[in-house]
């Protein structure tokens, strides 16, 4: 007899023979009823024994929950059926009636009736709402063992020690107790005397089957929840599956196996199995359809009594001799392995799906693993392969069974998988690329096979290793009952091992650092090198983890998912109803398998321990968004802050006055706890304010406290020691004032003050004390005077000799006038942080100020290249010259005998574009094609462009010792393999010269550094000139920032020209107004022309070229933007239009539409002659045709061109 | 048993040699070996020693060796080519080849010299004759690679896979062709490297270098800057590494100025400047076809 090993025992416990269990349907309880006459409640998930009843007499044998009332009923061979109620612990009610051991009791699931089946041979129902006998089924003629409801119709099954099962049909019973309908007289009557056997023939139950074909006395009866059909097991030793129709009923088949009698039997709830137990001390599974036996577990010593199954969940209960045991048939843990953004699981079909992260979907089946060991046996493990899209599944069948099986390229259903290497192992894992190592626990061996299936390596592992995990590349974790192994593969040497006891899974962190070990009650962190970081306990079971991208594992337990920090800080995150296996972690969702093996994400809050990480790694910033944006974090987060050492922190989400107090204390910050005593307003705390702020030295927050508190004496002191004199004789005044002799009397020692002590001895009566004050300190005339007013004279009085009277100390320093110095309040950086934000928030709102002037000039740069657009009309730029393709290409010569043409060769071969034969290296063809295509002809300035090109259009790989790199050339078609359809890598493409190179010049614009500006244009053209786009729309914006690229160039280079001119010549000064007013024309952005504005306005208003100036002045002012520029602008305006008239007559037309030479930098009005350069468009006086352009420096102005290609459709 | 197989003595010290672990190869110590065993590993560590750049020193052990023994002239060949003396080394490698030619260290070595000197066919005539020796194939399917026959090269390396399927060099020499080939390869070689390259028993420069150029390939240009970068803090006069960092830049559109110097110093003859000094002349010449009609 093996012992299965899919039977997982769940709970177990001690006590004598166990006669009856149920399964409360929601709470994880069992109720347990004894042959010592006790019924025990355990809670079997926690293990604990959560109350006990003991009012039977003698053995109970039949125990059951209520479905929805806190109830239960027990019956016992005291005769007795007791109602109880588990939340009040007292026995309702007792039914009376039957005349011997009570067997079974069941509650029916929806009414309020109790089925009993006695010793007595009679089978009873109890209604439980009005506590009464409702019907008694007579015919068994021996001991009815056992009395079962259908869980749906009305029909009742019971067995007995006479052989037979009885069918019971009690549908007349409900009909009679269901809701009044017209009711006979007869029925008025039989419902009158409930419980009595009508004298001709019962109808309320009536026996409908009979069966017959056990040997000897039946013990067990159970109904099918669905399907029609009835398991007994009898003395017989026999498991008898029956089955039954609406007129007959049969037996099926017979189970054999048990070799002592059979004491109970049930089907599985979700599954085509039988389960049975017997006095042959076996539990015993038995296949549904085969009436084959599946599995069984033998206990040494016990015999079984009695079989439970839990209505819903994967759970049974057996009661055995000595206690009872919960278990489970099968591992309810989904195999699965994540990969980057996928899940690969097995579902309870057996299928092989993934699920995507990021789409959130699940997979058609991809594969079906029905073959994969028994059919009852989940699969164990799945680990995958990404570089062979393989999976590694294990099984535990017949001591464990592993398959290396690739998976389809496209899931298209469940198909049977070919080509599927398997073998003998306990545990299966990649461990590399192409390698995996399988262990087999029975003879110790770790083999590392290949992916052929071959060993190619055999590892013997630690005495007594029970499984085996990655562990980083090319090692293996080896997991003892007590500790973890990391084991290099390679070197065939132990790395490290780390005491750590009974470790069930490892959960790898994403970036491969950390590790996860996880027991059943204690997660263990540790680096990939085996070095513990941190460790926690848990009382309950730790079901599964999965790591945060940031660093912190979550981890589930029965009912949490809780998380845990580096350092071992942890916490719960949210509850969970149902047990869930979590496999990845993103964001705000955690992803979890389910039991039914379903991919289910839960939302979570990761707010506590992204803060808690923030604060560890002293992320201030984040911590700062953390509290801005998300809803404050409670008391547990101030308390964890306190207890960590961050008060100051805490006091940040604060509002509690009394807590902030408290806080404030802790990390001394005075002037809090100033603020929040005042609010608060009570003693206790102004003392303890002013005890810390004596320890500051803060001594006027201390004469504070002591004032509110009206501790006049401290206040005394406190003055006597800062040495204000002042407030002392007020202290004296209000001690005066109170009657307070004593404090008056301090008050006077204090401030040296004789008269005041005399006064106040005379008024107190002490004329001896007077006199002696008096006369010691030498004012005779007073000690006469005290002495005249009490009778006596100098004689009668003896006297001490007397000292020269104490002088008061004089303090040195006026430390009244002010604190000492005093520490600042620590701001921590948080603190700063906080501060800062203040800063920021100004910087915002300027920011915001500012905004509207951007989204003009948005607006307004869009309109630019919108005309931009109109004028590039005239320019066939985007002529698609087909035939010229042809021409284009460049013969390569044909193949070398035994050497081939290099991948360039094919490049320049695949594409018409210069920038592909650059990369090729093929700068003749490429020239070539420039010329043809705008004109170039001066190709030195584009060197560094070629050459770059050329640079990144290979790398080199290391490969023999001793023979050059070998170069490969690197492609933009990453996925293409086809020889004519691979394209070269082209260095800055569009989207960099957009977003990096033109932000650049942009700067350098604002900035004023014309040179550099009008360098980093040029270099964009030479950039635009050689590359490739990937689209249409993509040739569109490239044609845009040429243009752009062109007129900030014509603009820079026009201001540079004004800048280089003196002044002094009248012809200069003309000459520099002109160029002035000309940098106003090329198109920039809105801001940069308001620039170019502003500097023609202020350079022709101060050379008193008035209508110049209003002219520049009405264009700014239309232009909009910054109200500093439009203030200046307006005022130009303003005093230009007194008398707007030019003093120096320019050649500006401010009226005309022109365009600017971009030789000669002077205008081109609409009508005269003018060539254009074929690359930039740029234009000039037709003077110039067949110079090398001004703007590009390397085409030819008027050169006949085709047109720029940057794209082929074909290629994409 | 061949001693490289995956149970022989050798194969650590093989494995770490075509890893590109010179250092770690110097390290073993041959005496633990078994006798048969000495020479294969001394030969390992001659070459290298020639690796690291220590051919002089090579030359001297090596100069009161045995002249008639095959594997050690074989070494002295490959020891003068790197030293410089071309000449003398070609001699004495044609002169292995005629005699030696069955012999597996004198097909390897005399290979190398032969290739390295331009003579690509004689190199795979003679390697054509080797058996069942991966080293051989390794080089083979270098030297195809190398004349752009990847077809050929692909061919070699399945023949290969039938017969050692697992083997270290076999699976760098497909990963040689799957950066030629592209495609679904760039990932497959991508695995090999990266597996290299993230133990820490088998790391080198070879490794990094080759994660990094099959990430550019990719197209993942940040992930070979790391590769990269962390490379050259750890191997800062490596040439590859230099070589693929300026490749990396240029496409990353970074200035490289600083590393083509470097190159420049430490590897003035590394194909990547002497192309590029051949590319610029030929741009110079190229451009100069070209004038504006009219002179500005």
């Amino acid at each position: 007899m093996q012992s299965s090993p899919n039977m997982l025992t769940k709970f177990e416990s001690k006590s004598s023979r166990a006669k009856g269990i149920a399964f409360h349907p929601k709470r994880p309880w069992i109720l347990v009823s004894l042959h010592s006459s006790t019924i025990q409640l355990w809670d079997y998930r926690m293990g604990t024994l959560i109350d006990r009843f003991e009012e039977h007499d003698g053995p109970v044998r039949g125990i059951d929950f209520h479905p929805t009332q806190p109830m239960f009923v027990s019956g016992g061979d005291d005769y007795k059926i007791k109602v109880w109620n588990y939340q009040t612990r007292r026995c309702m009610f007792t039914l009376n009636g039957h005349l011997d051991y009570v067997r079974t009791v069941f509650f029916h699931h929806e009414l309020p009736w109790i089925l009993s089946a006695s010793d007595d041979q009679t089978i009873r129902i109890w209604n439980w709402q009005n506590r009464s006998l409702i019907c008694t089924m007579t015919g068994h003629n021996h001991y009815v063992m056992c009395a079962q409801f259908h869980p749906t119709e009305d029909l009742i099954a019971s067995a007995s020690l006479d052989q037979s099962v009885r069918i019971w049909d009690i549908s007349g019973l409900r009909k009679k107790h269901s809701a009044p309908t017209t009711i006979s007289f007869e029925d008025q009557m039989a419902r009158a005397n409930p419980g009595q056997a009508d004298m001709f023939g019962n109808t309320d139950a009536v026996v409908k089957f009979v069966l017959e074909g056990h040997d000897r006395g039946v013990n067990w009866v159970s109904f099918h929840p669905t399907l029609p059909l009835i398991v007994s097991a009898g003395d017989d030793r026999l498991i008898k599956l029956w089955r039954m129709s609406d007129t007959k009923a049969w037996e099926v088949d017979t189970c054999r196996g048990h070799f002592q009698n059979a004491s109970a039997c049930l089907f599985h709830p979700h599954q085509d199995l039988i389960l049975s137990v017997g006095e042959d001390k076996t539990i015993r599974c038995w296949d549904l359809n085969k009436r084959t036996s599946v599995q069984s577990f033998k206990r040494d010593m016990d015999r079984f009594w009695v079989i439970a199954a839990h209505p819903e969940i994967n759970l049974f209960a057996a009661g055995h001799d000595t206690g009872v045991m919960v278990f489970k048939l099968e591992r309810e843990r989904p195999a699965s392995a994540v990969y980057q953004n996928q899940l690969f699981y097995i579902t309870k079909e057996k299928h092989v799906k993934s699920y995507d992260f990021g789409k959130n979907v699940e997979s058609p089946p991809m594969l079906s693993l029905r073959k994969l060991g028994s059919p009852w046996v989940p699969p164990r493990t799945l680990s995958y392969n990404p570089a062979e899209r393989a999976i590694l599944v294990t099984s535990p069948t017949d001591g464990g069974v592993y398959e290396l099986i690739h998976l389809p390229r496209d899931a298209t259903g469940a198909v049977e998988p070919t080509d599927v290497k398997r073998g003998q192992g306990t545990s299966a894992v990649f461990v590399a690329r192409n390698r995996f190592a399988v262990f087999s626990q029975g003879n110790q061996q770790v083999d590392i096979k290949d992916l052929s299936n071959a060993t190619t390596k055999s590892i013997k592992p630690p005495v007594g290793t029970t499984d085996i995990y990655f562990g980083g590349t090319s090692c293996l974790l080896f997991i003892t009952p007590t500790s973890v192994v990391l084991f290099d593969i390679q070197q065939k040497k132990q790395l490290a091992e780390l005491a750590v006891s009974g470790v069930k899974y490892v959960v790898w962190s994403n970036d491969g650092l950390y590790a996860a070990l996880l027991s059943k009650h204690n997660v263990t962190i540790v680096t990939k090198t085996l070095e513990q970081v941190s460790s926690l306990h848990e009382t309950i079971r730790i079901k599964s983890a999965a790591w945060d991208d940031a660093g912190v594992l979550l981890y589930s337990t029965l009912n949490h998912v809780k998380y845990s920090l580096l350092n071992g800080d942890n916490g719960i995150i949210r509850t969970l109803d149902q047990t869930v296996y979590l496999v990845k972690v993103k964001g705000r969702s955690v992803y979890c398998l389910d039991r039914s093996a379903k991919p289910r994400v839960l939302d979570i809050d990761p707010t506590e321990y992204r803060f808690k990480l923030a604060l560890v790694k002293r992320n201030y910033d984040e911590m700062l968004q953390i509290i801005k944006t998300s809803s404050l974090v409670g008391q547990s987060i101030i308390s964890y802050l306190q207890k960590k050492g961050y008060p100051e922190i805490a006091l940040q989400f604060v509002q509690d006055p009394q807590t902030r107090f408290e806080l404030a204390l802790e990390c001394g910050n005075v002037d809090v706890a100033i603020e929040m005593a005042r609010e608060l307003d009570r003693p206790n705390l102004w003392t303890r304010l002013g005890a810390e702020a004596l320890a500051h030295g803060n001594h006027q927050t201390v004469e504070m406290a002591y004032q509110k508190q009206r501790n006049f004496d401290k206040l005394s002191f406190l003055y006597l020691s800062t040495g204000d004199q002042e407030k002392l004789s007020r202290m004296a005044k209000i001690a005066e004032h109170r009657g307070d002799f004593t404090s008056r009397f301090q008050n006077a020692i204090y401030r040296g003050d004789v008269e005041d002590r005399i006064q106040m001895f005379k008024e107190v009566d002490l004329y001896p004390l007077a006199y002696l004050t008096a006369k010691s300190h030498g004012l005779t005339e007073e000690a006469e005077s005290i002495l005249e007013a009490c009778g006596l004279t100098e004689d009668q009085i003896t006297l001490s000799t007397i000292e020269e009277p104490l002088r008061v100390p004089q303090p040195i320093v006026p430390t009244f006038k002010a604190n000492w110095p005093v520490k600042a309040a620590a701001h921590s950086s948080f603190e700063k942080a906080l501060l800062g934000e203040v800063g920021e928030v100004d910087d915002e709102v300027a920011a915001i100020e500012f905004e509207p002037e951007e989204e003009g000039e948005v607006a307004a740069a869009r309109d630019t290249f919108e005309d931009e657009e109109e004028d590039v009309a005239g320019w066939d730029m985007g002529d698609e010259i087909n035939v010229e393709e042809d021409a284009e290409f460049v013969d390569v010569e044909g193949a070398e005998a035994g050497a081939g043409g290099s991948e360039a060769d094919l490049w320049a071969r695949n594409s018409p574009l210069a920038a592909d034969h650059v990369a090729a290296g093929s700068f003749e063809t490429a020239m070539q094609l420039l010329n043809r295509q705008v004109g170039a002809v001066n190709f030195a300035p584009l060197k560094p462009r070629f050459l770059e090109i050329y640079k990144g259009s290979k790398t080199y790989l290391p490969a023999s010792a001793g023979l050059p790199p070998l170069v490969n050339y690197v492609r933009r078609t990453v996925e293409e393999t086809d020889s004519r359809k691979v394209l070269p890598v082209i260095p800055r493409d569009l989207e960099t010269i957009a977003n990096v190179d033109l932000q650049e010049g942009y700067a350098a614009m604002r900035a004023n550094k014309l040179e550099d500006g009008v360098k980093i244009f040029k270099g964009i053209l030479h950039s635009i000139l050689l590359n490739t786009v990937s689209s249409e729309a993509e040739v569109e914006q490239a044609k845009k920032i040429i243009a752009t690229a062109r007129e900030y160039i014509l603009a820079m280079s026009i201001e540079l020209e004004r800048r280089s001119l003196s002044t002094d010549t009248p012809e200069g000064l003309k000459r520099s107004l002109e160029l002035s007013a000309y940098f106003t024309i090329p198109k920039l952005e809105v801001a940069h022309r308001q620039l170019a504005l502003m500097a023609a306005m202020k350079f022709a208003f101060a050379n008193k070229n008035y209508s110049s100036a209003l002219s520049f002045a009405n264009r700014m002012l239309a232009n909009g933007g910054s109200p500093k520029l439009l203030e200046q602008a307006r005022k130009i305006k303003l005093q230009s239009e007194r008398s707007p008239q030019d003093k120096i007559d320019i050649e500006f037309d401010q009226f005309a539409e022109f365009d600017i030479c971009a030789a000669s930098y002077t205008p081109i009005y609409g009508g005269s002659p003018s060539v254009s350069d074929p690359f930039t468009g740029a234009k000039y006086h037709e003077q110039y045709k067949g110079t090398v352009c001004r703007i590009s420096e390397v085409t030819e102005i008027g050169a006949p061109a085709s047109g720029l290609r940057l794209f082929v459709p074909s290629q994409y | 048993m061949d001693p490289f197989s995956a149970e022989g003595e050798l194969i650590n010290i093989h494995n770490a040699f075509h890893q590109g672990q010179y250092p770690a190869v110097l390290d073993f110590d041959p005496s633990a070996l078994s006798p048969e065993n000495q020479l294969p590993a001394r030969v390992l560590q001659l070459r290298a020693q020639i690796a690291l750049g220590q051919a002089a020193a090579v030359l001297a052990d090596l100069a009161g060796a045995d002249e008639g023994h095959p594997d050690l002239a074989a070494v002295k060949a490959l020891a003068q080519h790197a030293a410089g003396d071309g000449a003398a080394a070609a001699t004495l490698a044609q002169d292995l080849a005629e005699n030696f030619p069955d012999h597996a260290s004198v097909q390897v070595l005399a290979g190398t010299v032969l290739q390295a000197q331009g003579r690509s066919e004689e190199a795979l005539a003679l390697l054509a004759k080797h058996q069942g020796n991966l080293e051989a194939v390794a080089l083979i399917v270098q030297i195809h690679l190398h004349q752009n026959r990847s077809d050929l090269a692909l061919k070699e390396v399945q023949a290969a896979k039938r017969w050692a399927q697992d083997s270290l060099l076999v699976n760098l020499a497909e990963s040689w062709v799957g950066l030629r080939v592209g495609g679904d390869k760039y990932q497959a070689a991508f695995y090999v490297y990266e597996e290299l390259a993230s133990a820490p028993s088998t790391a080198a420069p070879l490794s990094i270098v080759g994660q990094a150029v099959a990430e550019l390939h990719l197209g993942r240009l940040p992930e070979a800057e790391a590769a990269l970068s962390a490379a050259l803090a750890k191997y800062p006069d490596e040439a590859e590494v230099i070589a693929n960092a300026i490749v990396l830049n240029v496409l990353a559109g970074k200035s490289a100025e600083e590393l083509e110097l470097r190159l420049q110093q430490t590897h003035p003859s590394h194909p990547l400047l002497s192309k590029i000094q051949e590319k610029s002349e030929l741009f110079d010449a190229a451009a100069a076809k070209y004038a504006p009609r009219v002179a500005a």
